[in-house]
């Protein structure tokens, strides 16, 4: 039996938040600060790494749609490729900086797959404006990792790389209906269609 | 403008709106390939939202052709079509209709009275593999050969470390497997629900996710994505224990061809042909595999290593030629009982030029072992022997192509 289809979006949305918060406390406090402890500068690529190898469940058990099944396929691979990239260059395996660029193709590819997956306009329904924002969200945002190649200290762009995962993670709470889990809760829902 | 648009995003998040995907069939009467014992009345799909009907939104199909539905009506989240009493034999049903989001979510279940059901791969229209599926059983098998008989080949035969080029080249075998494995889950559904590629990207693909071909597909993916993972975790750490779980995992997951091809669904199969399958894919991969591996990685990069490499890689090809032959052997008894079935079928003939590509790889081998092996036991060199070994490694690489063929043919029942 497979778990409900918001369960997983919202197993998801914690991996994102808890990932954006272990950033968000890196350019809080400085990367000196954080990676006093070793273990805590693995945290958040491992993190990453992770949920990317915990999206190849969700794409074979999701068949119910090719869209669906191609769109949670690269969401897994960029996450994995995404992760495993900044867990080599916390470990020291590759050192370039431009190999953060992996991140950027990671936003780009997820924002598309967003997009492409969503068919329906903005304001068709709700979780066709939050497909259309979490993809233009990440598109745009796209330019954050970029900018963290250039400016690796850069506090702001610490700042805007943890905000982007932070808002991803709520987007994604609120990207499936609670009708399924908790029931039809209120009449401005419309009539009920589950 | 900037208040505005900031307005209605905290409105839509706020206010509790539906937020739908597109349908999704919960539930099928008679079941995705169930065996019914009398003529159902109706069959009735049921949907997780509501649906809308559209022109022939079911359509009903013997093994011989379309049969006529009397009436059809959505009923809320359920399609129900009235059916005409059905005979005894196998049925398809195709359907169509429109989801709450007002996109055409489409897909195909297959059901028998009083007989077995066929898998919707085989449902009525679906015409069966293709030569596009020969080339990407071929990328899959290549795949295979390059991660997993990289890994076999890293343990068995190096077991010392080895350079970068060793983990991009075996990072690449599993993540292709990865994705020519979806590309082979695809093209299959694309078969099986015979629509364009614009209405195939709602198609529904569990029904063929339910099938002993889709489960291999979830079994593998899985697998090989832990592999990916355990590899990755190798080269990241230094650490060699993660390569063997990666590759016991690899050579385990090898085995979900075996469980779905020929070997476990034809008449005659059972846990020694699966076996005997999964031996023979797993010794040619190690084969294969560990032929790339001497060319591309340990001629150009680790020339102290080219003596030892060479010398246990022999021995362990030996070995896998004797498993390869045996099962081999054993396997083509078992699907072509009658020796002229060698050259009156369509899958002896494939066999038959898959026999010839062994032979001439085995020969190559051969040469190998008997006149290069003791040369370079002896401390010589042989200048053209890189060359040489990568020709072997292209032969097997298309007897993997034939191989792939033949696993498409039919053998003869």
């Amino acid at each position: 039996m497979e778990p409900p289809a918001e369960h997983v979006h919202w197993l998801f949305a914690t991996g994102f938040l808890l990932l954006g918060l272990c950033l968000l406390a890196e350019a809080v406090v400085g990367t000196e600060v954080w990676r006093r402890r070793a273990w805590r500068a693995y945290l958040w690529p491992g993190l990453a790494f992770a949920l990317g190898v915990l999206m190849w469940p969700v794409m074979t058990f999701f068949t119910n749609s090719t869209l669906h099944m191609l769109a949670h396929g690269a969401w897994a691979e960029v996450l994995m490729a995404a992760g495993a990239v900044e867990l080599a260059l916390v470990r020291g395996k590759i050192r370039s900086p431009w190999w953060g660029l992996t991140m950027a193709a990671a936003f780009v590819v997820s924002g598309t797959a967003f997009l492409v997956h969503e068919q329906n306009a903005w304001f068709f329904q709700r979780s066709s404006f939050l497909h259309h924002l979490l993809g233009w969200t990440l598109l745009i945002a796209a330019v954050v990792p970029l900018a963290r190649c250039v400016r690796p200290r850069s506090q702001i762009v610490a700042t805007c790389f943890a905000l982007t995962f932070i808002v991803g993670a709520v987007f994604l709470y609120c990207d499936r209906d609670v009708a399924p889990v908790f029931g039809h809760i209120s009449p401005l829902a419309g009539p009920p269609h589950r | 403008m900037r208040r505005a648009l900031l307005l209605a995003a905290l409105g839509a998040l706020a206010l509790p709106a539906p937020a739908l995907a597109h349908a999704t069939l919960i539930n099928t009467s008679p079941g995705f390939q169930q065996r019914v014992n009398a003529s159902p009345r109706t069959v009735t799909l049921t949907f997780d939202q509501y649906v809308e009907k559209l022109p022939q939104t079911i359509r009903l199909y013997s093994t011989r052709g379309e049969l006529p539905i009397p009436r059809i009506r959505d009923d809320g989240r359920s399609l129900v079509a009235t059916v005409p009493h059905l005979k005894r034999g196998a049925y398809t049903i195709r359907w169509h209709a429109m989801s709450g989001d007002g996109h055409v979510v489409s897909g195909v279940f297959t059901f028998g009275v009083q007989t077995k059901a066929p898998p919707p791969t085989e449902a009525f229209g679906a015409s069966g593999p293709t030569r596009t599926e020969d080339l990407v059983r071929w990328l899959y098998f290549l795949s295979l050969a390059v991660g997993v008989g990289g890994l076999g080949f890293r343990l068995l035969v190096a077991r010392r470390r080895l350079p970068g080029r060793f983990f991009v080249l075996t990072g690449v075998g599993v993540v292709a497997t990865l994705n020519v494995g979806i590309a082979a889950f695809l093209l299959r559904a694309e078969d099986a629900l015979q629509l364009p590629f614009a209405r195939l990207l709602y198609g529904d693909l569990s029904p063929m996710a339910r099938t002993r071909f889709g489960t291999v597909f979830v079994a593998m993916t899985l697998g090989f994505s832990l592999v990916a993972a355990l590899l990755f975790l190798a080269w990241l750490t230094d650490r060699d224990v993660f390569l063997w779980p990666a590759f016991v995992l690899g050579l385990l997951f090898v085995s979900g061809l075996s469980l779905s091809g020929h070997s476990a669904a034809d008449a005659g199969s059972s846990w020694k042909s699966e076996l005997a399958d999964w031996a023979h894919l797993s010794a040619a991969c190690l084969w294969i595999g560990g032929l790339i591996q001497l060319v591309v990685v340990v001629w150009p990069l680790l020339p102290e290593l080219r003596r030892p490499a060479l010398l246990a890689f022999s021995r362990l090809a030996t070995v896998c030629v004797g498993v390869l032959l045996a099962a081999g052997v054993y396997l083509a008894i078992l699907r072509l009982p009658q020796l002229d079935d060698l050259w009156t079928t369509a899958y002896g003939r494939v066999l038959l030029v898959k026999i010839g590509l062994v032979a001439l790889a085995l020969a190559w081998g051969g040469l190998h072992k008997l006149r290069a092996v003791p040369i370079v036991e002896r401390g010589g060199t042989l200048p053209k022997l890189r060359a040489s070994i990568a020709g072997e490694s292209m032969v097997g690489m298309i007897v993997l192509l034939v191989a792939a063929i033949l696993v498409n043919a039919k053998p003869p029942a």
